[in-house]
């Protein structure tokens, strides 16, 4: 079975998705094409829109309008605390318990050999940086709690010894082997609460 | 608990089967390749959600089929509950627990099973790996911490792997690289052995008595872990050890590029008066360890939780003399759990042992019949 091209290059487009095999991707094209025309411009627009007006911080590398982000610029964030998170959805996780009142630093990812991840691809040097630059006094690690987040935890605490800076990693009521994106506001709160010197 | 009806929809060579069972005694029997041994498959899979024969689960599709479903109900004391287990690629096993929606970690521990098939002699024949799985399958159902620490740590061995692989043989190697995966595999690896150690303990002390009762108290069955990490047997003092071992063997490591000590390396010995039964073991003593092991087992099993185990037995006493098949049968008749046999020989039809505290069964070409 052939589709004619615009519908089968419509296809590939979503099975570059995370998440989306060729039969999930068939059926949200048919849906698509279904649809109003002025439906699929807006859609297209919210597209072009949010890759055009969105960019990773600077400092923090957190997904942002404007760069520095909020979190940055905002002289009322405690400017001494900061956490380590692997993925900019994670900072937006942190915001919503309404807990965190610190600066953020987004790795994008975790170690991982087998993914081809090493300390090169993580944003190191300038988590070092800004450490220094704004003498912290204390670094959350809020890594995932899995066996890669764990190490990259690791991997970090041993990192900035040299700067004397106070290093803990969030406590685990967390779901075992578990993202952050999916543990509950109160046990991400409890969590944060309970973190624990490394 | 027992298993007290079982619906099987294009699983193995069945394309549709309905059976109740008796809560004590249920009897197969068949010539063979009739499907058996895929029915014990069935419930086994039913109670734990994977197979004991294959970790692929395409293999439990009937041929031709692109689904499976197992359908079950489960009597405990007064309260009965249904299991469903659907498969239908490349969609991911499915687990529903009166209708309800399960992970396969949250239900992987629910119900103690214990197969004894031919396939359990290699355990005493055969090289460290079997004994290895034995020691990680089974010990692992008894407890979900060991469950997980065993899967994060063979995680970390294989990152750890990884980057070993990738840098072996290099002169300018940053060992810091190393370092968090070292933690990982300590951490983890350290409790997988305590874990081993001590089921393998409380296995030794129910496996000897059956022992010593088979063989009329004339002989004494130790089991003993090897481990590839030395320590001095106490547990507090493992990581360091563990650590230590493994700084000091970096560099050989980086050589051969792969990690070269830790649990997924070590091994038990079966061992009678002393003597390793793997190597020194006669054919009829190997088949007496093994009984005496799995009977030993189902006591593990039943002493972990409130439940009796489900036994499973598959065509088990072609390899036993009439002595071994009289004790089995024996122990059989006295438990209190489920048992599910398979067996080719049709004189069990009049077994007199059984009578009235079981039901036989009829196994041709994937259809099954009540006698
Ligand atoms: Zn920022």
């Amino acid at each position: 079975m052939s589709f004619p091209e615009p519908l089968q290059k419509l296809i590939d487009e979503f099975c570059r998705f995370p998440g989306i095999g060729p039969k999930t991707a068939q059926r949200l094209s048919f849906f698509l094409l279904s649809r109003p025309r002025e439906e699929a411009v807006s859609l297209a627009k919210a597209v072009i829109e949010a890759k055009d007006k969105l960019r990773f911080c600077s400092q923090c590398g957190c997904l942002t309008e404007k760069d520095p982000c909020r979190y940055c610029s905002d002289p009322r964030r405690e400017q001494k605390l900061f956490c380590v998170v692997q993925e900019p959805r994670d900072v937006l996780r942190l915001e919503q318990t309404g807990h965190y009142r610190g600066l953020y630093h987004v790795l994008h990812g975790a170690l991982s050999p087998l993914d081809g991840l090493g300390p090169e691809e993580l944003r190191l040097p300038q988590l070092l940086e800004r450490l220094s630059q704004k003498e912290a006094g204390e670094l959350i690690l809020a890594t995932n709690p899995n066996v890669e987040g764990d190490a990259t935890a690791a991997y970090i605490a041993r990192l900035v010894k040299p700067l004397n800076v106070k290093v803990t990693r969030i406590a685990f009521g967390l779901p075992v082997g578990g993202d952050l994106e999916y543990a509950d506001d109160l046990t991400l709160s409890r969590a944060l609460e309970g973190r624990r010197e490394m | 608990m027992f298993l007290a009806a079982l619906k099987l929809i294009n699983f193995r060579n069945y394309d549709r089967q309905e059976l109740t069972f008796h809560p004590r005694l249920n009897i197969f029997t068949g010539l063979n390749a009739q499907g058996k041994t895929n029915l014990l498959e069935a419930v086994y899979c039913l109670a734990v959600s994977r197979s004991f024969r294959t970790n692929q689960e395409s293999e439990l599709l009937r041929f031709g089929s692109d689904f499976f479903y197992l359908e079950g109900n489960f009597q405990k004391k007064k309260e009965c509950y249904q299991v469903g287990i659907g498969y239908r690629p490349p969609r991911r096993l499915q687990i529903k627990l009166n209708g309800k929606t399960l992970k396969r970690a949250e239900y992987l521990h629910r119900h103690p099973v214990v197969v004894f098939s031919p396939d359990d002699l290699l355990l005493v024949k055969e090289g460290p790996s079997i004994r290895r799985r034995f020691l990680d399958t089974e010990g692992s159902r008894l407890k979900p911490l060991y469950y997980r620490r065993l899967r994060d740590y063979y995680r970390a061995l294989q990152q750890r792997n990884r980057i070993l692989k990738e840098y072996r043989g290099s002169r300018s190697f940053d060992y810091s690289l190393l370092e968090p995966w070292d933690q990982a595999l300590v951490k983890f690896g350290s409790t997988v052995m305590e874990e081993r150690i001590k089921f393998l303990g409380a296995l030794e002390s129910r496996a000897r008595s059956h022992f010593a009762t088979l063989t009329a108290e004339s002989e004494s069955l130790s089991l003993r872990y090897l481990p590839t990490i030395k320590f001095n047997g106490d547990f507090e003092l493992l990581e360091s050890a563990f650590r230590e071992q493994l700084t000091a063997g970096h560099s050989a490591e980086l050589r051969r590029g792969t990690t070269l000590i830790g649990p997924h390396l070590d091994d038990f010995a079966v061992m009678i008066n002393g003597c390793d039964v793997r190597k020194y073991g006669s054919q009829g003593q190997q088949r007496t360890v093994v009984l005496a092991l799995k009977m030993g087992e189902v006591d593990l099993f039943n002493s972990a939780g409130d439940e009796q185990a489900i036994l499973l037995l598959d065509d088990i006493f072609s390899e036993f003399d009439e002595e071994r098949s009289n004790h089995l049968l024996q122990f059989l008749s006295c438990r209190e759990g489920q048992s599910f046999l398979t067996t080719a020989s049709p004189s069990w039809k009049h077994s007199q042992n059984c009578s009235g505290q079981s039901k036989i069964y009829t196994v041709y070409r994937g259809k099954i019949k009540i006698d």
